[in-house]
């Protein structure tokens, strides 16, 4: 087996939450808010009871075959052959595809609203780096390095709490204006991202107590839910429907607006720490399943020889696949990648997997 | 540009290969080399400046009625 370590539930809670955060919680909001306009955060909640459903059939599933991860049950369920191809599917159109479209919108975020001076390779090849490093020694390395940084995460909060002086609940109204059809649109995008709690299964075999898995599932996808939600209200509430459809980053610029007493000031290097350590985290998740899912689709002793060229081929591919500047990035998420993986990765193969498996009678009881 | 893309590889080749021969895990190295080599087949030429085929339009074209349905007008 190629991976020996063991984390517990909390550290794969948080985990997950790393794995969903950093990138929705820049992203969403804007795409959100042009459907649904001031409705976006109902669309957010919808969308954390959709990822719940999912998070739901992807726990079932995984539960059925205990000690075994995405590759090596698919192998079980659907054959040799099949299952193989299933894993490879997986490995370059999901894992690969998110991992080196993380990496782009981190070199993005950073060259579009923080440093346009730099080059983007370079924060490319850093943030590739430094998660490379993470996941050559293990997901517990990987699971400390985010238990350590999650805080930031948390400091969030106070910066909401700060920026309600600026606030006027009116920018809500009217609730429900256009009806059920946008709200349920702009659900989608945010659904897509709390769909990425698949990669779970490659993390349960590894809990110390796999029965927790569904309570993990549950509980990382609310907290990020209500993160979102967060967001997307601080920055509705602070600019309103229209200003905050028109920014690429809202949630960033809601935190610049914070000025308490000409003092406290300039709070955004709390997002852009959040952003950072969290982005590293994220671009982690992805490279190790890409990695360790390769050794067991190849049935390898160790999977870290691949680690490197792995890095080289997310860094390539974050330059080929997603664009070359943020307008071409925004336009690839909901053309490309949500219909793409959220469809056949989050919810078609998992249904389909455990439709056969349940027809075929593999894999124990659920629970 | 293309020469420091070479001389990564040449460093990644350098770290991994000798403790890989020395421990006798031909399969780890030969999907090393694949995967090193589709690296390769993808990054030099992003650094000659060559436009490789994006093979997002393919997606986008089966998904297009869905993110027609998804976007604003």
């Amino acid at each position: 087996m190629p991976e020996k370590g063991k984390i517990d539930s909390k550290q794969a809670v948080l985990l997950m939450i790393s794995m969903i955060l950093p990138t929705a919680i820049l992203t969403i909001p804007a795409v959100t808010v042009k459907t649904a306009r001031q409705d976006a955060w109902l669309s957010v909640m919808v969308a954390t009871l959709a990822g719940l459903l999912i998070a739901r059939l992807v726990v079932s599933l995984s539960l059925r075959f205990p000690g075994q991860t995405l590759f090596e049950f698919s192998e079980e369920i659907l054959g040799k052959a099949l299952g193989k191809m299933v894993g490879f599917l997986y490995i370059w159109l999901f894992f690969l595809y998110i991992g080196s479209g993380v990496v782009r919108e981190f070199g993005v975020f950073l060259v579009t609203a923080v440093m346009p001076a730099t080059p983007i390779i370079v924060f490319l090849i850093v943030v590739t780096a430094v998660a490379g490093y993470a996941v050559r020694n293990g997901l517990e390395v990987l699971c400390r390095f985010n238990q350590l940084f999650i805080p930031v995460t948390g400091l969030l909060v106070i910066v909401f709490l700060l920026s309600t002086l600026d606030m006027k609940l009116d920018r809500l109204l009217p609730v429900f204006d256009a009806g059920l059809a946008p709200i349920v649109k702009s659900a989608v995008t945010p659904t897509m991202w709390l769909g990425e709690i698949v990669t779970l299964a490659m993390i349960i075999p590894y809990l110390s107590k796999p029965k927790e898995a569904h309570r993990v599932a549950v509980l990382s996808i609310l907290i990020t839910g209500f993160f979102l939600t967060a967001s997307i209200m601080e920055a509705l509430l602070i600019f309103g429907p229209n200003l905050t459809g028109h920014w690429i980053f809202p949630t960033f610029n809601a935190t610049r607006v914070v000025s308490i007493a000409n003092f406290l000031e300039r709070l955004e290097f709390i997002v852009i720490m959040a952003w950072v350590l969290g982005g590293i985290v994220k671009v982690g998740v992805f490279y190790y399943a890409v990695v360790l899912g390769s050794a067991q689709c190849l049935g390898l002793r160790d999977y870290r020889p691949l680690v490197l060229p792995v890095g080289v081929i997310l860094v390539a591919l974050s330059i080929l696949l997603h664009g070359e500047n943020i307008v071409e990035v925004l336009h690839y998420i909901p053309h490309v990648e949500v219909p793409f993986l959220l469809i056949v990765f989050e919810v078609g193969i998992p249904l389909l997997l455990l439709i056969v498996a349940l027809v075929r009678g593999k894999g124990g009881k659920s629970n | 540009m293309v020469i420091v893309v070479v001389l990564v590889f040449l460093v990644i080749i350098a770290l991994e290969v000798p403790g890989l021969v020395k421990e006798k895990m031909w399969r780890e190295l030969t999907a090393f080399a694949v995967l090193l080599s589709f690296g390769m087949a993808l990054s030099i030429p992003q650094a000659l400046g060559l436009q490789l085929p994006s093979p997002n339009a393919p997606i986008e074209l089966i998904f297009k009625p869905f993110a027609e349905w998804l976007t604003p007008k």
